[in-house]
């Protein structure tokens, strides 16, 4: 799949995933990971990116099988984000639905 | 419990740490992916995966990944340009003071100072072009690079100028001398205060104080030159070891 296109998915994926109940990194990786092929490292970097934006703030929690985990909750910016990110979403796979539709049936 | 990671894991985490603090990163925002880096490994090698699972097939690629994420943290190359600026001041100054009174060519005075103001505005536009400019790193430091070239060039220009041409010379007195040497002196205290780092008192003493001593010797010349030049390059190395052993157990 194309990086770029990959990149955005994943930046939509973190933050469905955030939107019911804060989560830890590896967690989220893992629940993407279980969906999409994904390099499980790459999903750091945009979490960092993210928070910086403000759509997340994080807390450590401590944990009893090892260092203790940093826990990424959606603020209300972030769900502003999310909302916009999921309309232009469905407008984007309708189209390419639409799209694989019409090609489908010329054949 | 405690987990151990593998070797191969936290080779890996060392690597990017480098990588991250060459490319001119935050240190505290370095500690920070690292750490987080590293709880995912532990848990992922707990559940027995590989670490390609986890940053692909290509350790460089996915450094540059988290590097392009990361912002380059200015203010640490400003204090590093501030303090090679007036290290290379000071320097001067201190070693002509402790040779003698101070006498420089108007056209030395004049260019120094010029070459000064042009770097530091040239920097400042930089670092804001760069800064509200996505650029990649590569280009970044690309521009850095040339900035940093410039007042080089004009160092030597100025020098072969100096040679070919006469500009009155200004000669300091004892108490210009000492006046001169007291400023430069706080300059230097002011900006190791600033930077919270001993070095450029570090450096600049180790470059000037041996010289000076030994030449109050009965030593011959040419035993004088080895010994201070040995003094102070093996001092800063001894320096700059210490200070790195004692960062790391920060």
């Amino acid at each position: 799949m194309n990086v770029q296109f990959k990149k955005g998915v994943l930046e939509l994926c973190v933050l469905v995933l955030l939107d019911k109940q804060d989560r830890y990194g590896y967690e989220l990786v893992q629940k993407i990971s279980d969906q999409i092929a994904i390099s499980e490292g790459s999903v750091y970097p945009l979490l960092r990116r993210l928070t910086k934006e403000g759509y997340f703030t994080t807390y450590l929690k401590e944990s009893s099988e090892g260092p203790s985990r940093k826990y990424y909750a959606l603020t209300e910016e972030g769900r502003t984000y999310l909302g916009d990110l999921l309309t232009d979403w469905e407008k984007f796979t309708n189209g390419v639905n639409q799209l694989i539709k019409e090609g489908v049936r010329d054949e | 419990m405690q987990y151990e990671l593998s070797n191969k894991s936290k080779r890996f985490l060392e690597d990017l740490r480098v990588y991250l603090f060459s490319s001119g990163k935050k240190s505290e925002e370095i500690d920070e992916i690292v750490e987080e880096l590293e709880s995912h490994l532990v848990e992922a090698e707990q559940h027995g995966k590989p670490i390609e699972k986890i940053i692909g097939k290509s350790p460089k690629d996915y450094m540059e990944t988290v590097a392009d994420e990361m912002a380059i943290d200015f203010r640490t190359w400003f204090k590093y340009i501030l303090i090679i600026i007036f290290g290379a001041f000071s320097f001067t100054i201190f070693r002509d003071v402790l040779a003698g009174n101070l006498s420089y060519s108007l056209l030395e005075i004049v260019g120094h100072l010029a070459i000064t103001l042009i770097f530091t505005f040239l920097t400042f536009i930089a670092f804001k072009y760069i800064s509200s400019n996505n650029f990649s790193n590569t280009v970044q430091l690309v521009i850095l690079y040339l900035i940093g070239m410039i007042p080089l060039g004009l160092f030597i220009g100025m020098y072969f100028l100096n040679e070919s041409i006469r500009t009155p010379v200004i000669q300091f007195g004892e108490t210009g001398s000492m006046i001169v040497a007291a400023i430069t002196l706080l300059f230097v205290l002011a900006i190791s205060i600033w930077t919270k780092t001993g070095i450029l008192i570090a450096i600049v003493t180790l470059l000037t104080l041996p010289e000076y001593l030994l030449s109050k010797t009965t030593l011959n010349l040419e035993t004088q030159l080895i010994l201070s030049s040995v003094i102070s390059f093996g001092g800063i190395g001894i320096y700059l070891f210490i200070s790195s052993q004692l960062n790391k157990d920060k």
